[in-house]
This record gives C-alpha cells, sequence and structure tokens, in this order.
C-alpha cells in the first residue's frame, strides 16, 4: 500500500469501517510512514473537534416536558 | 413494550435527537417541532419498534424521514446540491505546504485551537443539507451502513457526502484562520 491507496482510507479507517483485510495493509502503512501518520493525527483530532462541537447542546427544558405531554396523548399505537 | 418503558427508553434520545434537528433546520423553533414530530411518530408507531434493535437508529430514522419529507420542502430556493468547486485535497495537505514557511511548529494543531466552537458549527449549517445531514448522522456515531439505510442511499454515496463534507468544513476553517492571520502565513513569493 502506497501512501495514496493510505490516505484515501484514513476515514474509513478513523470511522472504524474498514474490513480487516485493509485495516491490516493500511496499519502495515502507517507503522513505517510518518507522512500518512501525521496526517491520521490531523484527521482524528479535526473529527474529534467536530464530534466535541456538535454534541454539547442540551434539549430545552420546555421541549421535554411538551414531548411528554404529547406522547402520553397520544393513544394507543397504530400496528 | 409497555408504554411507560418506551416513553424512559425513547426520552433518552432528546439531547442527541434536538441538536441534531437544531443543525438540520438551523432554526430552534423548527428543530423543536421537528423533535416533537419525531416523538409522537415514534409513539404512534411504537409496535414496529423491533424490541433488542437500535432505539437510537430507529428515532433517528424517524427524524431524517421527517426532516426529508417536511422541512425540505419549506425551504423555498433549492439549495446548492453539490460542492463543486470545492477543493478535495485534504486541508492537512495544503497546510503542509506552507508549513515550512510558519513560525509556529504545529500549525494543525493551532488552526483547531484557534476556532471557536460557533464557528465550526456556523460551517457545518453552510454545508449543502444532503452532505450536512451525513456529517450530523455520522457524529452521531451511526455506521456508514445505518446512514445509508437512514437515508436510503448506497454505502459509497454514505462516503463521498462525508469525505466532501469533511473537506468543505475544513476548508472553512482554514478559510476562516488565515483571513486572521493565525494560520501558517505563506511568506510572500520571491522573485
Amino acid at each position: 500500500m502506497d501512501c495514496n491507496d493510505c490516505v484515501v482510507r484514513l476515514y474509513a479507517f478513523l470511522d472504524l469501517e474498514l474490513d480487516e483485510k485493509e485495516l491490516a495493509a493500511v496499519r502495515a502503512h502507517l507503522s513505517g510512514c510518518d507522512d500518512c501518520g501525521d496526517q491520521l493525527g490531523f484527521e482524528r483530532r479535526f473529527l474529534d473537534r467536530l464530534r466535541d462541537c456538535c454534541t454539547s447542546d442540551i434539549a430545552p427544558t420546555q421541549l421535554r416536558e411538551r414531548v411528554i405531554l404529547k406522547i402520553r396523548g397520544a393513544g394507543p399505537p397504530i400496528t | 413494550m409497555a408504554s411507560d418503558e418506551f416513553e424512559t427508553e425513547a426520552l433518552r434520545y432528546l439531547d442527541a435527537l434536538y441538536r441534531t434537528a437544531l443543525r438540520m433546520t438551523r432554526s430552534e423553533a423548527d428543530a423543536e417541532d421537528l423533535v416533537q414530530e419525531t416523538y409522537i411518530r415514534a409513539f404512534r408507531f411504537r409496535d414496529q419498534f423491533t424490541l433488542g434493535t437500535n432505539m437510537k437508529a430507529w428515532l433517528f430514522r424517524i427524524l431524517t424521514n421527517t426532516f426529508i419529507n417536511t422541512y425540505r420542502r419549506k425551504v423555498a430556493q433549492p439549495e446548492v446540491t453539490d460542492l463543486e468547486g470545492v477543493d478535495e485535497s485534504s486541508l492537512y495537505r495544503r497546510m503542509a505546504d506552507e508549513r515550512a514557511a510558519s513560525s509556529s511548529p504545529d500549525p494543525e494543531a493551532e488552526l483547531l485551537s484557534r476556532v471557536v466552537d460557533s464557528e465550526v458549527t456556523d460551517a457545518l449549517e453552510e454545508l449543502p443539507e444532503k452532505f450536512r445531514t451525513a456529517v450530523l448522522l455520522d457524529v452521531e456515531g451511526f455506521s456508514y451502513k445505518e446512514i445509508a439505510e437512514m437515508l436510503g442511499i448506497p454505502i459509497g454515496t454514505v462516503m463521498s457526502r462525508l469525505h466532501r463534507g469533511r473537506k468543505f468544513l475544513q476548508k472553512r476553517l482554514y478559510d476562516l484562520a488565515r483571513e486572521r492571520g493565525i494560520a501558517a502565513v505563506r511568506s510572500p513569493e520571491k522573485g
């Protein structure tokens, strides 16, 4: 696996979506390539930052109350 | 599942559904409506939920479908639906080209530490809807396969939307940082 093959798989690697064969090939490449390792580190920090920024909001209290009222008044399920 | 049990389990995902709805609709009022509608539908069709399967994924599927069917129609102007013209190359590669000219030992880390959270979420909200939706579902921890099923698109399309959406976000953040001169600054071309 060369650097180009590795770089196009970095997101799938970070997203834990590579199959075993590809995972092994990417790991083998990363173990000997600082450039791809550095890029992996950057992409990982970017995705962590994005996740942190997006997952900090909480629902307003009155929304929780309204939802509870609505679902308790929803009646029997439709099957 | 008894209805109080269902209620307790479903409400565990209220915050996750709300914050996703907020970024989907880009409006607090619409996000609240979307979340309420999602719960009403979920409760109405609760017998269709299979015990032992992923409740979060099931709720997000309802949220996503409701958003696509209801809120997408409300958009008066069709959004730009692709990202033609967005540089596909990685921010990392671009910055690597400039690293030699930078005074910072680690300009990539510096960029991510100097943009504030609201700039990251603003950049996300600027993403065309289909890219934004894929990125949001990924942020909530769903697999490519789950996202593909929720959106009714092939896994390859999920991967491509995530890739392009992330590159777009990186470019926005990079441009923002450069405007302020806090990213790696290229020295004037010589001779």
